[in-house]
């Protein structure tokens, strides 16, 4: 039995760090630009094709190259996108006009992916496989990866956020744009780059989970949508929110198939949401109302 | 240093600027009075391109800045500071001020030298320098806005009601650190205030401003004695 909790709390804490990493991603533009990203799961996904449609299975390049490639094709699409749309979409008189402006990018994407790579499922034979034995556990190396890599991210970017130039001017935009542009901040790069980085996290949870999940059209639906369940759950617009947000919802949607059958494991993120949203809407960490 | 000339300026259909000129000289400290809603702050703002201007041109050190985006003119070394301080609630009283020199590549030796002075100037941010800045009173937040635009190394420097809202001693406190700022580092002062009586104390020029346009300017000991002026600014 222990065992069993043990194990199902390793796998947790993984896919909880994958919420947390969808949460950051989302809270990022949204702190930035005041945009609800709807497209962010079809970012995601345009990540996973890119490289396991493109760069593996059609270039055939070495793992290492595949995702540096990878990741900076899709830091400037993010960067295009903030440029052409999001800018654009933000400084529009209502934000009904921004909320259908990512639900309609978000089809494009799709439709873009599907016109592109086919519509049939892809999978990535020998990317982040195999398990690895300690003691009585099995770990999966999709797993470890996909905690180390989580960790490491959020600590790198934690570290950009407190002592680089951009990082600050970044975080001065999110709390006062016209104070920014005061300084001397160019409001509109800054947030082509926080959108950049936005979507090279997307990327990354997108490479994170083609070993969970394989690669198809609608492969980051759940995610992207628990991903916003941790943002609410931790305290929306907070990025150590999302991230405690993330981790509560992955740990506790596993633990909970020792009572419930395990088909039902994605509804328990929603149920939770659905109890924050009535009971503390600020979450965990947020403090405003 | 500034010349701003017939500029008009809209919020959609509603013209919120007419023809209004100004200018500030070397050394000036330059008053804008008038009551709410004259167009002083949309003056400030057109001036540093946060709103765009329809007609008219805007002339900073020569060069003609009237299109120039509001990143570029800051850059240039016109500086404002905006009316209800705009500080960066989240991020300490130190990273502030390092904001405020954001435009300009500092050595951490220079950035050192221009904190002491900014601490020489208001000792009570020394004392608060690690505090996050939304946690500041009022006047220590408007110390803060001050102090931030001065990091930037204004060739002018512009303030928006910088008395507004702040307890009367304050705001006395305040108008000695502009004046030392004028006397001291030699920098011109475009200074908007509703509080006229200030305003025209420590400037040498003024302009009064109603319904977006100018209707009165002079040297600011002149237009203190007119009773046109007593009676609607200054309270007699």
């Amino acid at each position: 039995m222990t065992t069993m909790v043990i194990q199902l709390l390793i796998t947790g804490i993984a896919y909880g760090l994958i919420y947390s990493l969808v949460g950051i991603e989302y809270t990022l533009v949204w702190n930035s630009s005041g945009l609800l990203n709807f497209s962010h799961d079809r970012l995601i996904t345009l990540g996973a094709y890119i490289f396991g449609g493109s760069m593996i299975l059609s270039l055939n390049l070495n793992y290492p190259v595949a995702i540096i490639v990878t990741l900076a094709i899709m830091g400037c699409v993010g960067a295009l996108l903030a440029m052409g749309v999001f800018n654009r979409l933000r400084s529009m008189r209502s934000n009904i006009f921004a909320i259908i402006g990512t639900v309609v990018l978000s089809k494009i994407i799709a439709e873009f992916i599907r016109l592109f790579w086919g519509s049939g499922n892809m999978r990535v034979p020998g990317w982040l496989s195999g398990t690895v034995r300690i003691g009585n556990f099995a770990i999966t190396v999709a797993n470890i990866v996909i905690t180390v890599v989580a960790i490491v991210l959020v600590i790198v970017l934690q570290l950009f956020f407190k002592f680089t130039k951009s990082g600050k001017a970044i975080r001065c935009v999110q709390q006062n744009k016209k104070a920014s542009a005061l300084m001397g901040i160019n409001v509109n790069r800054s947030i082509c780059i926080t959108t950049g980085i936005s979507t090279i996290i997307c990327a990354v949870v997108g490479l994170l989970v083609i070993p969970l999940v394989n690669i198809s059209a609608t492969m980051a639906i759940t995610i992207g949508l628990k991903g916003f369940c941790a943002g609410v759950i931790g305290g929306f617009g907070y990025i150590p929110g999302a991230i405690v947000g993330g981790i509560f919802i992955g740990i506790i949607e596993n633990l909970a198939t020792l009572v419930i059958p395990a088909v039902y494991k994605d509804a328990v993120s929603f149920i939770f949401l659905i109890v924050f949203l009535v009971v503390k809407p600020t979450g965990f960490l947020g403090k405003r109302a | 240093m500034l010349k701003v000339k017939n500029i008009d300026t809209f919020y959609g259909n509603v013209q919120a600027l007419n023809q209004v000129s100004i200018e500030v000289g070397e050394g000036e400290i330059v008053a804008v009075i008038g009551s709410n809603g004259a167009g002083k702050s949309t003056l400030m703002n057109s001036i540093a391109g946060l709103v765009p201007v329809k007609h008219g041109t805007i002339e900073f050190m020569g060069k003609d800045i009237t299109k120039a985006k509001d990143y570029q003119i800051s850059r240039s070394g016109l500086i404002q500071i905006p009316e209800g301080r705009e500080i960066f609630p989240n991020m300490t009283v130190l990273e502030n001020l390092e904001m405020g020199a954001y435009s300009h590549k500092l050595s951490r030796a220079q950035m050192k030298e221009k904190l002491e002075t900014m601490y020489g100037l208001f000792p009570r941010l020394q004392e608060r320098s690690g505090q996050k800045a939304g946690s500041l009173s009022g006047g220590e937040q408007q110390m803060l806005a001050i102090a931030r635009g001065l990091m930037a190394d204004p060739k002018l420097l512009m303030c928006d009601e910088p008395s507004l809202g702040l307890a009367p001693v304050i705001v006395d406190g305040m108008f000695d650190i502009f004046v030392r700022v004028n006397k001291e580092m030699k920098i011109p002062l475009l200074i908007v205030e509703q509080n006229a009586f200030m305003a025209l104390n420590i400037s040498q020029r003024c302009y009064v401003m109603e319904n977006g346009s100018i209707i009165a300017t002079g040297e600011s000991s002149v237009l203190a004695k007119e009773d046109t002026i007593k009676k609607a600014y200054l309270g007699g």
